[in-house]
């Protein structure tokens, strides 16, 4: 053959494709509906995956930068060493700090940049407003001027005036200025549990260990300005506590670099390196008589709920985008199979006159991938405009800064590239049951012939016939009716997973602490400093109850990770104003020789532990003996309950907070205020904890209700393809004299039964999904339980069926739209 | 004999973008009661349209149409329907069964929706067409004469006044024909059933007791004959 021969059969084989693909884009053309229903579902993922990954991208940079030791970041210490119910003076510091860089050797990774005391203290802010003065929980940090680590953040266009030098200055964090009305050079009141004191604002900015405006022990920020946080100079301390300058309740250490810590959210240890600091730390506090708690990273809560945040919607990128591709994916093979069907006879007469299978193929094989470009290129384009939706929630809830945005081409590609995988192999099969189709087969008629199954007839042979051929239509193609119903299981995992989760929480945390507790307001003492609040009670008819609560238990787990964990001493566990909704086992009683203790069902499934064991923990550096009596239910942190007495005699406190039940007419004072180091009330407690989770579900509501528009395209694609599918059947059945109604019934059956079925996939996956989710939430700060609340269940399943339900009228409408005397001639030829 | 039905200058026009095509024009026409009636022409001659109009599935543009005395509702598909579903039967030429029924229930369905069903007459009309030993198979697992068979039960089942068939052999073999129409004819003898049947196969005429064929939307001949 000739070269011209050769480049002109070329030139027709390349024709013939392309007029094979036309033939295929005009069919796909004549679906629009669906074709764009499949577009929308891959942009939507590419969407979601590009949000996702640039909202964790900037993120993560903005840790980064307020962590980061330079002059723009306020370089996060990386162990912090603390003892809340005692002072240690300067020299004490000085001499364990001495003692830590005579032990410091090579076989520390990094140099020890800083070693510098702190006070970090409880108290108040007494602020007036309309509404007349304000008690407000604070929460105050003594740092020096030329402090190394831990320093206010005060990123430029976002904070305002300077650190506090003088001993009446006061820097106070961002999140609350705006609520209380404060900006610079405003006098304002505080206090620490002794009188009240002015000082003046001289600066608003940030805190690398309030990124979550959170009380010690709480995940949950109280609504803004209900909470505060401000940072004084050390003289500023000094003067506000009395104390002598230098001296300290925590010790900060900074390490060139940042030595590893274990993260607690991984199965593997990573906290070899700070390991080797700890054990120098420990050495030198023996040396110096010290007695605290020593923290890294992993072990500060503050730091590592947001690290475990960002982990979180790092992680959620490539699922979610999966997810939604899966659905887009499951679609195109349903309709890329179904238009095979339709085409079959098409196919047929291509295939007699010559066209080879790899020709026909080659259409089925590139329309997904033009799906799945348009898709993608559409959800590029609006990816961006997702990340900054998010990125601007973060800053209005979490209320720090996110300062620079941008969407590295590496997030881009790690979202397109499985995308365009998972769409390419969805028109895999479709292609290759093209490619297979028999000529002679489908000419004659062959291809249609099924026969049906003796099993499902056994099943049905009780049923009226009607009823029986409804179920066997339904099931007629299962390997079709099992991807919708994946389909639909992942797109309620999108929707029912969030929401059975949310329920969960809500249930637990808000119904605890809503019905079990009843005090009005919390407050917290200095120790020793119990009796004046008594007294306030007592001249104020206030019903008074003391309690021990303090983040300072501490066990190693089984892997041999030092796990922290709050202790809490109540006086009575039933009828006191704080009751323990107790799941399994009994509350602790009075004993006689080792004390019963009882706690929440995380830290039971993370220890291990069960009812009866006898574990030894650590009290507030103090090693113990307890037995396990019962579990509990209600708690976001690890918790483990004592009788009042019984802790207070193992840690030598006696209260560090007074619960209080206000009679009518009578508030949280001035007094009381100056008494305290500190207030919380319940109603603004749950008050936070709503918002939060309301919070919470929004930055997730739009996903949910895309898992809920993905369930209807679904059940719509597959509904339709069953009823385009039986208009063979139903035509006959009409000429045979059926009427519409009887028809509708049957359809509605259908409807009924397929969504019922989806309805119960759909609630096992979301179920599936919660625990999945619950299970990647839940760390040792932070425990979900999985909490079926059958309301939920309910709803998806009714969603599922009410969405097939409504399918039908769409039958009934191609039903009455039928032209019989065609639909004769087609069954006659 | 008793008139069954009767058409008077029915006619059945359709607008094209070629013009008016007249698919029935002016046909007029009686069919007795026990009549076993063979519609004879070539393609395109009208003959499936007059079927259709006969069985209410078309409403003829023009003339008059009553059954039993009573005219026959047009345009109207819910009443249409119903008129199939109280007199007729219908034998198409691909069999149409439902390929998830068995043999059995196929014949119940129709039973069911006529608000009769009756397994023991559905069993002995298996019997009269000689498929009393394939109750409970599938179509898919019995031959083409076979299921046009179980059509036939099936069309009688609910006891229709009048059986109409669209070229019911046209898809078997002249063996298999011959069986199928023995079948019908002792059928609707038995059930004591109008029959009218389209076809273009000459050879069906020996079933019928008139010949009518039709070309052009008209009827050209009439004429009745000496079934064996």
């Amino acid at each position: 053959m000739s070269q011209t021969d050769n480049s002109t059969s070329n030139v027709g084989s390349i024709f013939k494709r392309s007029l094979l693909n036309k033939r295929l884009a005009r069919s796909l053309w004549r679906t629009k509906l669906r074709l764009f229903a499949v577009i929308f579902m891959v942009s939507v993922g590419v969407f979601a995956g590009i949000t996702f990954g640039g909202y964790s991208h900037n993120l993560e940079g903005m840790y980064d930068t307020m962590h980061g030791d330079d002059e723009e970041g306020a370089n996060l210490a990386d162990l912090w060493i603390d003892n809340r119910s005692s002072i240690w003076s300067a020299e004490q510091v000085s001499s364990f700090c001495q003692s830590l860089n005579d032990s410091w050797d090579n076989s520390v990774t990094g140099e020890l940049d800083s070693c510098e005391g702190r006070t970090v203290i409880q108290g108040a802010l007494f602020h007036n407003d309309s509404n007349g003065e304000q008690i407000i929980n604070s929460l105050w940090h003594g740092i020096p001027a030329d402090a190394n680590s831990d320093r206010v953040w005060m990123p430029s266009g976002h904070s305002e005036g300077r650190v506090a030098s003088a001993a009446n200055e006061i820097v106070i964090d961002a999140h609350v200025s705006d609520a209380l009305d404060l900006s610079i050079g405003d006098d304002i009141t505080i206090g620490a549990g002794t009188e009240s004191m002015e000082f003046q604002l001289v600066g608003i900015g940030y805190h690398p260990l309030h990124i979550l405006m959170a009380p010690e022990g709480s995940l949950f920020p109280p609504e803004a300005g209900q909470y505060v946080v401000g940072y004084l100079s050390d003289s500023g301390m000094a003067r506000l506590t009395g104390n002598e300058l230098g001296s300290s309740n925590t010790i900060l250490l900074d390490i060139e670099g940042t030595p590893s810590f274990d993260l607690p959210d991984t199965e593997e240890y990573e906290g070899e390196e700070i390991d080797l600091v700890k054990s120098l730390v420990d050495d030198s506090l023996n040396q110096s008589d010290l007695d605290a708690r020593v923290r890294d990273r992993g072990q500060n809560e503050a730091v590592e709920v947001m690290r475990q945040d960002l982990e979180g919607a790092k992680r959620a990128t490539i699922p979610f985008t999966v997810m939604i591709a899966a659905i887009a994916s499951i679609t195109i093979v349903l309709s890329l199979q179904r238009l095979v069907q339709s085409q079959a006879k098409e196919i047929a007469v291509l295939r007699t006159l010559g066209v080879p299978r790899l020709s026909l193929m080659q259409g089925y094989l590139i329309a997904p991938l033009v799906i799945g470009a348009v898709g993608c290129f559409i959800g590029i384009l609006i990816g961006p405009w997702g990340m900054n939706g998010m990125l601007d929630f973060y800053q209005d809830i979490v209320g720090v800064p996110i300062t620079e945005r941008t969407i590295p081409i590496a997030t881009y590609s790690s979202v397109i590239l499985p995308t365009m995988i998972v769409v390419f192999l969805s028109g895999a099969f479709p292609a290759w049951k093209a490619s297979r189709l028999e000529p002679l087969d489908v000419l004659s008629g062959q291809n249609q012939i099924r026969i049906g199954s003796n099993i499902l007839r056994k099943l049905t042979s009780w049923m009226p016939t009607t009823l029986g051929l409804s179920i066997r239509s339904s099931v007629r193609k299962p390997i079709r009716l099992g991807m919708t119903f994946l389909a639909v299981g992942i797109s309620l995992m999108l929707f029912g997973s969030i929401q059975m989760m949310s329920a969960g929480l809500e249930d637990t945390l808000i119904s605890g602490l809503e019905e079990d507790q009843s005090w009005d307001a919390q407050v917290y003492v200095t120790p020793d400093g119990e009796d004046a609040v008594l007294e306030w009670a007592s001249n104020n008819s206030a019903e008074s109850e003391l309690l021990i609560e303090m983040p300072l238990g501490n066990v190693e787990d089984s892997d041999g990770i030092e796990r922290m964990f709050t202790l809490v001493g109540l006086n009575d566990f039933d009828d006191g104003m704080r009751k323990v909704n107790v799941i399994d086992g009994k509350a602790p009683s009075e004993s006689n020789g080792i004390p019963e203790v009882m706690m929440d069902e995380g830290a039971i499934e993370f220890l291990g532990w069960n009812i009866g064991d006898r574990q030894t923990v650590s009290l507030n550096g103090d090693e113990q003996e307890v037995l396990v009596v019962g579990i509990s239910r209600g708690e976001i942190a690890r918790t483990m309950y004592f009788l009042r007495a019984e802790l207070s005699d193992l840690t030598g406190v006696n209260a560090t907070s007074v619960y209080l039940q206000l009679p009518d007419g009578v508030e949280v004072d001035t007094e009381l205020g100056e008494v305290s180091a500190g207030i919380i009330e319940r109603q603004v407690l749950l008050d936070g904890i709503n918002v939060l989770l309301e919070q919470q579900t929004q930055v997730f509501q739009a996903i949910m209700y895309l898992g809920l528009l993905f369930t209807i395209a679904v059940m719509l694609n597959t509904m339709i393809m069953n009823v385009a599918e039986r208009d063979f059947e139903l035509a006959t059945l009409r000429v045979l004299g059926a009427s519409t109604k009887r028809l509708g019934s049957m359809l509605l059956f259908e409807s009924l039964l397929i969504g019922t079925i989806g309805g119960i996939v759909g609630v096992l996956f979301a179920y599936g999904g919660a625990v999945g989710l619950a299970a990647s939430f839940s760390s040792w700060q932070f425990y979900v339980p999985i909490v079926i609340v059958p309301s939920v269940a309910f709803q998806l399943m009714s969603g599922v069926i009410i969405i097939a339900i409504a399918m039908t009228p769409i039958g009934i409408w191609r039903l009455r739209k039928m032209d019989l005397v065609e639909k004769v001639k087609d069954l006659s030829q | 004999m008793t008139t069954l039905l009767k058409m008077e200058n029915i006619q059945r026009h359709y607008d094209t973008p070629a013009g008016v095509v007249k698919a029935l024009d002016g046909v007029t026409i009686e069919i007795n009661e026990g009549e076993r009636v063979i519609l004879l022409g070539p393609s395109g001659s009208g003959k499936t349209t007059l079927l259709n109009c006969f069985s209410a599935l078309d409403s003829p543009t023009g003339g008059d149409y009553t059954f039993m005395g009573s005219d026959v509702p047009r345009n109207h598909s819910e009443k249409m329907t119903s008129f199939r579903r109280e007199n007729i039967g219908y034998v198409f030429q691909f069999f149409n069964l439902l390929q998830d029924l068995s043999v059995l229930e196929n014949i119940l369905l129709i039973q069911e929706l006529a608000g009769n069903k009756d397994p023991k007459r559905a069993k002995e009309l298996l019997k009269l067409v000689g498929l009393e030993a394939e109750v409970d198979r599938f179509p898919g697992e019995i031959s083409g004469g076979q299921q046009q068979r179980v059509a036939i039960a099936r069309s009688i089942a609910k006891r229709p006044t009048l059986l109409l068939g669209d070229e019911l052999t046209g898809n078997l073999d002249t063996e298999t024909s011959q069986k199928v129409m023995t079948a019908l004819v002792k059928a609707c003898e038995q059930e004591n059933i109008t029959s009218i049947f389209v076809t273009h196969d000459e050879g069906l005429v020996k079933y019928a007791t008139r010949v009518i064929r039709i070309d052009s939307g008209k009827i050209i001949s009439d004429e009745a004959v000496n079934s064996n």
